[in-house]
């Protein structure tokens, strides 16, 4: 019986590849059984290929695993041109099409043993009972349900849910489809059983995605207006508002470019609404010369950068963590912008809520550093309680002031009360233009270094915010690991696996990445003898950030890799392991005494 | 809102609008005109200061907001449209001007102008075209025209200018006005009917820049050669015959009201609304958007 289980498909793009993803993690959840399911395509809007790999557990995971355990390939050279992202190892079983006349000791994996290699007439039984090719996506989810045996009912649901508006024949050869697959499982029980252990008591989950759910979090924490632009793969976030922000009496704009998308926010965070745009890379690279006016003009709006391949159009489909750096110091000026970054697609709601409420309070820009991989992927998480969340809204003048209104009133915190328009006696001049207390365009040196103390200054508490950072371990461990967003969520895996190796290791996951909180991590540091910092990117972005606030103990190396080259809990294991070794040399070696 | 009370219109003069900021504009500028015959138009509308936006981007008259006693906002160059746009869609009850230079409207934010008009935001947007870039001291324009010579164009300019008039006639502007501080009793006019207008008003203002501008863009200059469309017998519903005029841009300067389309289009806010009210009531919560992630049998 299995309790984790890596299953990856590959096909072209009208094989309907992500639909049977989709399909089986729905049919899993409703089972009760956690899971992760990630997509990836080529750059063709049609065609292509197209592939999902899905980790099936019986606990909550926060990352979709390393070397498949089940690999199937509809044809080769689509499921060839995702190499490590469907990797294939000694354990994993191959099912392929046999249609593809490929002998199973002849597939076009080089040095690679897999545990089985099983050719099956994926698209024969398709046409046996669909009536055509379409059906092999619920072929191959038959063939799922009988050697997982997991979701045979709920399969079947879903299919006559789905299908039930093109009629009843179609339901009915859909349904063969499946139970021709369902049927040659049985009759042809795989080397290396594959059956899921019974999943954990408790069902009722919600299936989430991070797009989506930044979307949805951004309605619960009150945001009335979305400007934005279409780009991958951020859209969805756009998509959901476009349907959903109206119901609230919000309203979503999609901008004529990515300046006035954030523009347009701008204008709404003025006119005293919470507001939200989102993108990734090229458009973050446009919208800079709005976060630095949000900035200066102290302005309260979230910005959301679902990072991709960089730099330029980089790679759009898939994900990347090196906006960090970006998202941290591009506009000029001295100037401080909060930087989220959610670890898991779950994670964006409590993200997204900070987000706003960080925004209201400092009145500042806030960017939340999604990715592709957090964006896009599904997955289980418990059901979410709006009732819990705890909103923030920005510091409005009391009404004695509005009598003599001080717009940018120099306070202890740096924080000013901000009107609106239509607030009696709020009336001031926002501006780009360094400015007075009351807003008053000024270039005096005096009040322009004035002007930053308190624009800076403000941001101070934040660096105490200990709750936006995933400490774990014994304090005194000698070996650090540091990890952020969705790379995190390999790193928390790769923590508990080296934990129960007895590898003396402690774990770091900023959720705040910027301003970078000194204490926090001088704390984490103080017992660190050598350490690990693991990114998707390849300059070491995290790291060289540290470097800039932090005395980073030298024993610190440093896994990363640009995006759409996978990174596993395993590797990090290792990489621990050898870190480790050298730790234990190092003191072997140390002459006594000292 | 609540704070949406205005006083009785008798009640506001054109300096209940005037802030207490001294223009940093040169002398005998024509943006004093534009000003004044800004307050002039917003008391005759008579809404409360604090009623009005006033969003600008940047150059020497996008300070204007400042000296009003409105909200006002000087943003960055060329992007006081889309932040007004924000502004508008986030509270429709408010009175929203934007102003800029030709340089602001037709060149770095030139793009934004297009989509402003065809989303019909009910705002009004005042241009100061004074054909050079002053507040860098003296550089071509988008307007300026073919030959000028000037501190970026020594030899002269080899480009033809924008035609700001047949340029958001084009793009389906349904109220476009051209005015002069030459003639403020008109440019007056033309303000407030820009706004008294429901749906996108644009209106060019040539207001000359006394230091880096040409002899004849001067008010003395304007006067003579002015020419106000109510004397042409203009038919200000006629599109067409607004186009024919406004090819004339740069030659002639006609004042007055080019075109206002008879039939005003639906704005971007009155069907935004009209969705609030059909949708709004299917939801009882905010917590509701979180249904969709839910799994169902």
């Amino acid at each position: 019986m299995n309790r984790d289980l890596v299953i990856g498909m590959a096909g072209s793009g009208g094989d309907g590849i992500v639909s049977a993803g989709e399909s089986l993690l729905t049919a899993a959840a409703l089972e009760g059984y956690h899971g992760v399911l990630t997509k990836s395509f080529g750059p063709q809007i049609r065609g292509g290929e197209s592939s999902f790999r899905l980790r099936l557990c019986t606990q909550k995971v926060l990352n979709s695993g390393g070397s498949l355990d089940i690999a199937v390939a509809l044809n080769w050279e689509d499921f060839l041109k995702f190499g490590g992202e469907l990797p294939v190892g000694g354990q994993t079983t191959v099912i392929y099409d046999s249609n593809t006349n490929v002998a199973p000791d002849r597939i076009p994996l080089a040095g690679v043993a897999p545990a089985e290699v099983l050719p099956v007439p994926i698209e024969q039984m398709a046409r046996d009972t669909g009536g055509s090719d379409r059906a092999k996506n619920t072929v191959v989810l038959g063939l799922m349900s009988g050697w997982l045996g997991i979701g045979r009912d709920e399969m079947i649901a879903g299919i006559r849910k789905r299908l039930s508006k093109k009629g009843a024949e179609i339901v009915e050869r859909a349904e063969k489809a499946f139970h021709a697959g369902l049927q040659y499982a049985e009759q042809h029980p795989l080397k290396t059983n594959r059956l899921m252990a019974e999943p954990p008591a408790t069902v009722a989950k919600f299936v989430v995605d991070g797009n989506d759910l930044c979307a949805a979090a951004a309605i619960v924490a009150g945001c009335d207006f979305f400007g934005g632009y279409p780009i991958t793969p951020s859209s969805e976030i756009m998509h959901f508002l476009g349907r959903e922000i109206w119901k609230y009496g919000g309203t979503m704009l999609q901008a004529e470019d990515e300046i006035a998308g954030i523009g347009a926010v701008v204008g709404a965070s003025f006119a005293g609404k919470k507001a939200l745009t989102a993108t990734s890379g090229p458009g973050m690279s446009l919208k800079t010369e709005m976060l630095g006016l949000a900035s200066i003009a102290e302005l309260p709006l979230v910005c959301v950068d679902v990072q991709r391949g960089g730099p330029s159009t980089g790679i759009p489909t898939k994900g990347e963590q090196s906006d960090l750096l970006q998202a941290a110091f591009s506009a000029h000026g001295d100037v401080i912008r909060p930087v989220l970054a959610p670890v898991s697609a779950e994670d964006m709601f409590p993200i997204t809520i900070e987000a706003f409420n960080l925004a209201e309070h400092y009145q500042t820009p806030v960017i939340i550093l999604s990715d592709q991989e957090v964006g896009q992927r599904k997955e289980t998480a418990e059901p979410i309680d709006a009732s819990a969340v705890k909103l923030v809204e920005r510091l409005k003048p009391a009404e004695k002031e509005l009598e003599h209104y001080v717009r940018f009133r120099f306070t202890e915190s740096g924080i000013s009360p901000i009107s609106h328009p239509g607030m009696k006696g709020g009336n001031y001049l926002a501006s780009g233009i360094e400015h007075n207390e009351h807003g008053a365009p000024t270039a005096n040196g005096e009040m322009h270094s004035r002007m930053n103390e308190k624009r800076l200054k403000k941001f101070s508490p934040l660096k105490q915010r200990r709750d936006l950072f995933i400490i774990e371990g014994n304090a005194d461990a000698p070996l650090g690991l540091i990890s952020w967003g969705s790379v995190a969520g390999c790193a928390i895996e790769a923590f508990q696996l080296a934990t129960q190796k007895g590898l003396r290791v402690k774990l770091l996951v900023p959720r705040l990445l910027y301003p970078v909180s000194e204490q926090v991590y001088q704390e984490f540091f103080a017992s660190i003898k050598r350490g690990l910092v693991v990114e998707q990117n390849h300059q070491s972005q995290l790291f060289r950030l540290l470097r800039m606030f932090v005395d980073v103990p030298r024993g610190i190396e440093t896994l990363a890799k640009s995006g759409s080259n996978p990174i596993t809990p395993d590797e990090i294991v290792d990489r621990l392991r050898q870190i480790s070794l050298a730790l234990q040399r190092e003191k072997h070696h140390e002459p006594s005494g000292v | 809102m609540s704070t949406l009370t205005a006083k009785p219109i008798e009640d506001y003069t054109a300096k209940d609008y005037k802030s207490d900021l001294k223009p940093i504009w040169c002398p005998g500028c024509g943006d004093f005109g534009v000003v004044q015959a800004i307050y002039r138009a917003l008391a005759n509308i008579g809404r409360a200061p604090h009623e009005i936006a006033f969003i600008s981007g940047i150059g020497c008259s996008s300070r204007i907001p400042g000296y009003t006693t409105a909200y006002g906002f000087n943003s960055v160059h060329g992007r006081a449209l889309p932040i007004a746009q924000g502004i508008k869609l986030a509270n429709p009850g408010l009175l929203v001007l934007c102003a800029g230079g030709d340089g602001d409207g037709f060149s770095i934010g030139g793009g934004h102008v297009a989509h402003a008009i065809r989303r019909n935001i009910d705002i009004t947007y005042i241009v100061m075209d004074n054909q050079i870039y002053g507040l860098t001291k003296g550089q071509l324009s988008p307007t300026s025209r073919r030959g000028l010579a000037t501190a970026s164009s020594a030899l002269g300019s080899m480009e033809a200018p924008v035609n700001p008039l047949l340029y958001v006639l084009g793009y389906g502007a349904e109220f476009v006005a051209q005015g002069t501080p030459a003639d403020m009793n008109g440019l007056a006019k033309v303000i407030e009917e820009g706004i008294r207008y429901p749906g996108f008003a644009f209106i060019n203002v040539q207001s000359p820049c006394v230091t880096y501008g040409q002899e004849d863009q001067m008010l003395k200059a304007q006067k003579a050669m002015m020419e106000p469309l109510d004397a042409l017998k203009h038919d200000s519903a006629d599109r067409l015959a607004a186009m024919d005029l406004a090819q004339a841009y740069g030659d002639k300067l006609y004042i007055g009201v080019l075109y206002r389309k008879p039939e005003p289009g639906p704005t971007f806010e009155y069907l935004a609304r009209q969705r609030h009210e059909a949708l709004m009531p299917t939801v009882k919560s905010r917590a509701d958007v979180l249904n969709v992630f839910r799994l169902k049998k």
